[in-house]
Order: structure tokens, then sequence, then C-alpha cells
């Protein structure tokens, strides 16, 4: 693989989300596209998940076209059975065929956290799963997250930039339930973490979308945080953890876990009000998102004019080509 | 479960259209909570006084909204 096509598709040896766990029931499968590949997403029926490659073993027909067996899917095309590990457990064609047996088909190692379906990329050099930490807003007690997820015809690395741009929310989402208030100038800075960075304001908390945090822990994700009105109620801002899955060069799934530090019956009531009139809020501000990004000519980020505001974002572009310049001449 | 691409899905988080006793329990809330506070107290009072009530029409308590908030939101 080259560089350009890691950079384009995705970085590899990490853990990327896929598509939220509630798109493959149990005893179901579902044909996913990501990094650039196709793969299968497979389910028993007392939970467990396998992630193979949608590619049949002895002549490449998908296996997401073939049938569900419980434990294994059988091929469509000349009935080829394979495990959820890969393993071709038959081939009805010519019992005791030499491919029974065998690990022919790929198969990644998968997790799911906080309704989402994560799994590890990993190239030849490196099969076995680097080490994951969780977001500790996905896994803390007291807090509580709620999952959105949604499609988007935008290269993912431009859905990773907008995050990269607190700066967005003054202008982009000032007609909007949250993100109204603050100024509209801002002096920006970068803090690097043992994770990741920060890129914030240095004049402004708390007001607007003034700070965001990218951590790199086995899985990319960022944390940042955006006031709600007093007619949210009680615990204060809420935060988002967001995370992009690269599908191909042109598309991404974004995931946005809105999450609150509330407990008990402030919890229940924020996710009253969550479910009956914020989420279709939030999701209006999401759509600012998706309108502008889709809107972006293809060569956006070839002629720009850059300025202070944009450190968070060359940030992110320098350590992306660093990673996937490296991956290319492993 | 659609599997068209692309998912863009407003309501992911509901199981049914709120019904019209939902809404107007989730508007007044908004209200109580922008215009009376955040403490429970004032949930209760400012919801009572504006005569939106449980279900049976009863007066809420704090025990009634607690159990109401946990059916709904849970
Ligand atoms: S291609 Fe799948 S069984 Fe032949
Ligand atoms: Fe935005």
């Amino acid at each position: 693989m080259t560089a350009d096509h890691i950079y384009a598709t995705g970085l590899r040896n990490q853990w990327h989300p896929v598509v939220p766990s509630s798109f493959v029931a149990p005893g179901a499968m579902r044909k996913v596209t990501a990094l650039g590949e196709q793969w299968l997403l497979f389910r028993r029926s007392d939970g467990t998940l396998s992630m193979l490659a949608d590619r049949c073993p002895h002549r490449g027909a998908p296996l997401s076209l073939g049938k569900h067996l419980g434990d294994r899917v059988a091929c469509w095309y000349h009935g080829v059975e394979v495990e959820g590990d890969g393993t071709v457990s038959s081939v009805p064609g010519l019992p005791g065929c030499n491919l029974e047996g065998k690990k022919l088909v790929r198969s990644l190692p998968v997790r799911e956290v906080g309704g989402a379906i994560l799994a590890y990329f990993g190239d030849e050099q490196h099969p076995e799963p680097a080490e994951l930490t969780l977001p500790e807003p996905l896994t803390e007690p007291g807090t509580d997250a709620i999952l959105c997820y949604a499609e988007w015809e935008v290269p993912w690395r431009y859905a990773v930039e907008n995050l990269l741009d607190p700066m967005h929310g003054a202008f982009l989402h000032h007609d909007s339930h949250t993100m109204y208030d603050g100024d509209t100038t801002a002096k920006f800075r970068i803090r690097e973490t043992d994770r990741g960075y920060f890129f914030e304001k240095t004049d402004q908390r708390g007001v607007n979308f003034d700070w965001v945090e990218l951590c790199h822990t086995g899985i990319d994700w960022v944390d940042l945080s955006i006031p709600y009105p007093p007619s949210a109620g009680p615990g204060g801002p809420f935060g988002i953890v967001g995370m992009v899955c690269p599908v191909d060069e042109q598309r991404c799934g974004v995931f946005f876990w809105r999450y609150r530090r509330v407990e008990g019956w402030q919890r229940d009531t924020w996710r009253f009000l969550y479910k009956t009139l914020i989420e279709e809020r939030h999701w209006e501000v999401l759509e600012q998102d998706r309108v502008m990004l889709e809107a972006m000519p293809a060569d956006a980020d070839q002629r720009e004019n850059l300025y202070q505001h944009d450190l968070g974002v060359v940030r992110l572009r320098r350590m992306y080509r660093a990673a996937a310049a490296e991956q290319a001449s492993a | 479960m659609t599997t068209t691409w692309p998912y863009l899905n407003v309501h992911q988080s509901r199981t049914h259209e709120p019904t019209p006793y939902e809404y107007k329990l989730a508007a007044t809330l908004e209200e109580v909570f922008t215009k009376d506070g955040h403490e429970l107290a004032d949930v209760i009072r400012g919801l009572n006084a504006r005569q939106v009530h449980a279900p049976d029409g009863a007066p809420w308590t704090e025990d009634s909204f607690r159990a109401e908030m946990h059916r709904l939101g849970a």
C-alpha cells in the first residue's frame, strides 16, 4: 500500500469504529465497507460477532451474498462454508478437499463499546491488535453517553479536521441551540499531552465549542465540550466523544457520543428530554456540518490559505501524513 | 434496519414517537429548568404550578417524578 492510499483510506495498525452494534442483529449478517475494503459482519445468535473479509476463499464471491448457518456462513456460489474466525469448515462439493480446516479468510479482532462495533485493522506485519484504551466518557461510571451515527459523503480526514477546528462553531453553528454564544474572534494554542494534543482557545472557555482534545489511544478519538442552555436541566455542558470510520476515499461514518455527567433522576430526565426534544436539535447542528463538508471541493486541501485557527488541522495532517508514510515503507 | 447508504436518521435514541403527554411534559420541563431552577424541588414545584400532572392526574411528588423519569428516560 502506498502512503497516499493509506492517507486516503485510513491508518492501519489501529482500531476504528465500523458501524453501530444494532446494525447486526443476533443471527444476522451485514456487508460493510471500511478502509476501502469489503467486509462481512457476522453475528451468532448468542451475540458473538465476527468480522470477515467479504471474499470467499474459493473463487472470491462475496460471502455477504451467502447464507447464515448459525456458527458459519455458506458461500452462495459453490457452498463453501467459513467459520467466524475465517476457517473453512467444509467444501460440500468435494468433501475432504484440502481447503477444509485451513484459515483462509481474513478476520479482524472486534470489540463492542458504547453501542458501536470497533475493529482492529492491522497490516501484514501487525496482525495482533494494538492495545486499546477506551475513551473515559464511554466507560466511567457517572457519565451517560448516547450514540449518534451518520454516514457522510466526505473523506474521513475532513470529518476529523472539522472536529479539530473549534472556531467553526461560532459561525457555522451560530444559529443553533447550543453554539450561538461567545466571541467570533479568538486566539488558539496547541497543548501537547502524552496521548495527543489539545487545541484550545486561550481567551474563552465554557461558552461555545472552545477546545478539543485529539486522543490517540489505539483508536483515534476526540473529546470536546459544548454548553447546554438552562432548559437542558442539571448536569452542565454535554461532551462529545467523536470517532470517524474511513469507509473509502470519498465516504465516512461519523460516531458522536453525546455524554453528560449525570446520574439518577438527572440522568433519566436528560435522556427523556434528549429523546423527545434535544436529539432533533443536535441533528440539525450535525446536518450543518454535513452540508458544508459534502460541498467542499475535492481539491479543497490543495489550495488553502490557512491562518492561526487552523493550527489544530495542520498538526493533525502532519501526524497522519507521517504515520501513513511510515506504514507504507514498513 | 436499513441497509442503504447513507444512513441519516434524526431519531436514533427513541423507541417510539413520543405521545402528546410526553411532548407536553418535556416542553414544560424545559420551561421549568429555564425559569425555576435545576433542583428536584424546583422541578416538582414548577410542574405542579403549571398543572402538568402525572398520567393519573395526581400532582407530582419527588418519588412519582423519579419513577416516571426512570420509565421514560432509562
Ligand atoms: S466462490 Fe464461494 S464457494 Fe466458490
Ligand atoms: Fe460542527
